[in-house]
């Protein structure tokens, strides 16, 4: 039952990826994109972890593949690739050389990687909320709390970047 | 006055460090000056600058005559004490050491003096002879742009001087060595904006580079080949260790190779001693550069090139007799040497038309003799020459100062005549130092001159002897030549304003007059006063006096009075025939033996030949072809290789953002590539 | 119940990484570039999250979460770069930003 699951998923997220690189249309790559995240997410679930699952799907899935269509629907930009490949040499050899990753990534997934699997058992409470909020609030606090200023500063940034500075001129 | 004898080269570095600290702040003044502009009291500046010039000179001048005093007193202080101890040593000198100059590991050198009586001999020329000088320059260097300059220079001589002889290693002898080198440079291209002086500074330093180069190899093998009684290296360069009988005895028993033969270390050394010799004391081969020398002002020349710097390598000798004892022929050698410069350049003063040429050549000749007397094994008569010659030669050398100085600046003979009346007291004076070079009797020439042929003539150096004479005679020729070209007979150059100097030059002259007609009493025959003063320092058992001999001295001074007569009577004669431009009337009679005279035996032309002009040429292609196309290649074609690949380089620097990705994207592969393939 | 090997999901992690990183190369729309880096992200995550079950340790889920936290800031700024760069050119090729070059 689990094997099908995966399989299917695995699938849906390779498809979804290639999807969202070859789509022509910048809106649908956002949409394949967040397919994939979701896919994603279910295998968290076969992972045992349902909590990062749930974040997944809000925080990436929701929150910033919103942003990202909020985005591309402001600019208008949806249209994709305009004008000719200046540097035409450019999409072979990439293809080329993300063969040659996923050969070396293959590679290393089956003979790099000696793992032994702990027993189901043993991961089967790791991921609960309660387990890792009690992690996160002790042995992690400081870098949490470094996350939460660096959200800050890049909503200060944000905030910066965006602001018309004409405008600005023109009220002094 | 042991506690004070640091004082002695002190105080004329004192004097150096004053008259520096004043010419500084005297040039920034004159540049604020020069700023402000004040041209209103132009003509009373010029009288102040003139009585400020004379200001440096005095500063100079009491220091070293405060170290005259002091060694004076260090002197006298010595002749207090016992010559001879009661186990039989010598009782009259000191060695102090006042810290430890440099240690590295096994090699250390101390700085520090030792006075004996050879050194406080030489410390009393150096600084007496040095005093006068030093007086007599504040007139003449009075209406020199740089008198400041000057006197820094000579009283760092004085102080480099006195640590050549004070020194009690080799190595402080090597400092004093170089430093009067320096100040020898310094001092010859003292007037840098004429077209000879830096020449013929730049070929001194040369030359005496050679030698240098002995003295450097002499203490090298010293150092290292110096046993203990127990044959253990020893280890120093300490006179009182290396130098000690049971120490340099050892350096006979060590064998060393070179150029195929074999030496005892005595030898070796000995003969690189004698290297350092002939450069410093202007010795053949490497004579060449005294008489350039002359381009210095002339108190420079009475005082480092005629009174004291050359006669260092004479005092060299007599300090390491003990190694030199022990290779005969190598003393044969040096004294060969020793007579050959004093003939040579007797002969070559004859050809030479430039009144200081002629000293310089003298200089060279006389020095030929103390290296001679001390190379025979007459350390006493050297060391006597070497004194009775530093008085006469500087009077002889100042004199000329006062001829020049009073000439309009002008040194040629064959222009000069019948000086005698507008300058009489230096006509005196240096007719009198005239007598005591030729060796006339009873002047101090004569004792000295003669302590060393009769010297020779007691030893089985006969030969030596009839070079020495012949080479005398030829001594009262010159100087006859020379007095009569510049003082007798009648002006030939009208246009020229003869005048006696002022007092301030005369008196030193006078002073060193008396000098050189008593200086002969320090070591008459039957006193021996100076014999009986060294005998501990040359570890003599007991005092052997050379011989008077009443004959031979009479043909000496025969001989002399004849020749002197002869160059005296010859050139009253043709004093016609004198003429600036032309050749010396002897040239009838010599013809082209006389134009060798007048060449210098072409020393100087072969030197050209056979070193400079072959290095001139090696230099050349180093400089046009070597430098600039194979090193200027080097570093051009290096900027070029860097040039053209950064322009290739440049072509990834292309803006594109996924392209930079794709780098990345390498870097990535291949670090992981790294990690497949472990 | 057959439990699926921690090679299998570091496999389809690879292949999303690619993927992403083919997109990067590949693409010159900068927001599909952008979204190709988020797929990169989020394969890393998917990698964690495995290693964290295989070692029976909250730490790489821990680490996961961080990632995503960073990803977010990381969005908001680059996408806020991006409307920046479009006002400035009026464009999101990112080709066509290619003023500073050798």
């Amino acid at each position: 039952m689990e094997t099908v699951i995966f399989i299917t998923t695995a699938i849906v997220a390779v498809g979804a990826a290639l999807g969202m690189v070859l789509s022509s249309n910048a809106v649908h790559s956002a949409l394949f994109l967040i397919l994939n995240f979701c896919a994603v997410a279910v295998m968290y679930l076969l992972l045992r972890a349902p909590f990062m699952a749930a974040v997944q799907v809000t925080v990436y899935a929701g929150a910033i593949m919103v942003l990202f269509l909020f985005v591309i629907m402001l600019l208008g930009a949806e249209k994709a690739d305009l004008g000719s490949e200046p540097i035409g040499w450019q999409k072979p050899v990439g293809v080329l050389l993300g063969a040659v990753l996923l050969a070396e990534g293959i590679y290393v997934a089956y003979k790099g990687i000696k793992l032994v699997d702990a027993p189901i058992t043993a991961a089967l409470g790791i991921g609960q909320p309660t387990t890792l909020s009690a992690v996160l609030f002790s042995k992690y606090l400081l870098p949490f709390e470094v996350i939460s200023i660096l959200l800050l500063v890049a909503i200060v940034g944000t905030v910066v970047l965006t602001r018309r500075t004409v405008k600005l001129k023109e009220a002094e | 006055m042991q506690d004070f004898i640091w004082l002695v080269p002190l105080l004329p570095l004192l004097g150096v460090i004053i008259n520096t600290i004043r010419g500084t702040l005297a040039v920034r003044q004159r540049h604020t000056a020069a700023h402000v502009g004040d041209h209103g009291h132009a003509d009373h500046g010029h009288h102040d600058h003139h009585n400020a010039a004379r200001i440096p000179g005095w500063i100079a001048s009491a220091m070293v005559i405060g170290a005259f005093v002091l060694t004076l007193a260090t002197f006298f202080s010595l002749l207090g004490q016992p010559a001879r101890t009661a186990a039989g040593e010598n009782g009259r000198f000191f060695d102090v050491t006042y810290w430890s100059w440099m240690a590295v590991g096994n090699f250390s050198v101390p700085f520090g003096f030792l006075i004996d009586q050879l050194s406080i001999v030489m410390m009393l020329l150096v600084t007496g002879v040095g005093s006068l000088i030093h007086i007599y320059a504040i007139g003449y260097m009075s209406h020199d742009q740089r008198p400041t300059r000057f006197f820094v220079y000579l009283n760092l001589f004085i102080v480099a001087m006195l640590m050549l002889v004070m020194g009690n290693n080799f190595l402080m002898l090597f400092l004093g060595w170089e430093g009067v080198g320096l100040c020898s440079f310094l001092l010859i291209g003292f007037w840098f904006e004429q077209r000879d002086p830096p020449w013929a500074s730049t070929k001194a330093f040369v030359v005496n580079r050679i030698g240098d180069f002995g003295l450097l190899m002499a203490m090298f093998a010293i150092w290292t080949l110096t046993r203990d009684v127990q044959g253990n290296p020893l280890h120093s360069l300490m006179f009182r260790e290396v130098l000690a009988e049971q120490h340099v005895q050892t350096l006979q028993f060590t064998q060393t190779a070179f150029l195929g033969s074999q030496y005892t270390a005595a030898g070796a050394i000995a003969l690189m001693l004698l290297l350092g010799v002939t450069g410093k004391s202007a010795q053949i081969p490497l004579f060449v550069w005294l008489p350039d020398a002359m381009a210095g002002p002339t108190p420079v020349s009475a005082l480092i090139h005629a009174a004291t710097m050359v006669t260092a390598g004479v005092y060299l000798i007599i300090r390491t007799h003990a190694i030199f004892q022990l290779s005969p022929s190598v003393m044969n050698f040096a004294a060969g040497l020793g007579a050959a410069t004093a003939f040579v350049a007797a002969t070559i003063a004859i050809g030479q038309y430039d009144i200081k040429k002629v000293l310089a050549f003298s200089t060279v000749s006389q020095l030929g003799y103390m290296v001679a007397a001390v190379a025979m094994g007459g350390y006493v008569a050297g060391l006597f020459h070497l004194l009775t010659h530093g008085i006469f030669k500087a009077l002889l050398f100042l004199g000329s100062g006062a001829v020049i100085h009073g000439f309009g600046d002008e040194q040629d003979m064959r222009k000069m005549g019948g000086l005698k009346s507008k300058m009489p007291r230096t006509f005196w004076t240096y007719l009198i130092g005239t007598l005591a070079l030729a060796g006339i009797f009873p002047l101090a020439g004569f004792w000295s001159k003669d302590e060393i042929i009769g010297y020779a003539y007691d030893n089985d150096h006969r030969l030596l002897a009839v070079v020495l004479i012949i080479s005398s005679m030829l001594t009262a020729f010159y100087m006859a030549r020379q007095v009569t070209m510049v003082f007798l007979g009648e002006q030939r150059d009208t246009s020229i304003h003869a005048h006696e100097s002022a007092p301030i030059m005369i008196w030193p002259l006078i002073l060193l007059a008396i000098g050189a007609v008593v200086a002969g009493l320090i070591n008459l025959p039957g006193l021996h006063s100076l014999e009986t003063w060294l005998a501990p320092v040359l570890n003599e058992p007991v005092a052997e006096p050379a011989e008077f001999h009443l004959g031979l001295a009479g043909l000496t001074l025969v001989l002399a009075l004849a020749s002197g007569w002869l160059g005296y009577y010859y050139y009253s004669r043709n004093a016609r025939r004198i003429k600036a431009n032309e050749r010396d009337p002897l040239y009838r009679w010599g013809g082209d033996f006389y134009t060798i005279l007048e060449d210098k035996w072409g020393f100087d032309s072969a030197y050209d030949l056979a070193i400079v002009k072959p290095y001139k040429a090696i230099a050349g292609f180093a400089n046009r072809i070597f430098d600039a196309r194979i090193i200027d290649g080097i570093v051009n074609g290096a900027g070029w290789v860097v040039n053209q690949a950064s322009r290739g380089l440049r072509v990834l620097q292309s803006g594109y953002v996924r392209s930079y990705a794709l780098m990345f994207l390498i870097g990535v592969i291949a670090v992981l590539g790294y990690f497949v393939l472990r | 119940m057959s439990e699926i090997s921690t090679n299998a999901y570091v496999l389809v992690s690879a292949i999303l990484f690619t993927i992403g990183v083919i997109g990067v190369m590949t693409r010159r729309n900068a927001i599909i570039m952008f979204m190709s880096v988020e797929l990169m992200l989020n394969s890393a995550n998917l990698a964690l999250i495995a290693f964290s079950r295989a070692k029976a340790s909250t730490d790489g889920q821990i680490i996961t979460f961080f990632v995503i936290a960073v990803a977010a800031a990381e969005v908001a700024v680059g996408l806020a770069l991006l409307v920046s760069i479009f006002r400035a050119k009026r464009t999101t090729n990112v080709d066509d930003v290619s003023t500073l070059k050798g």
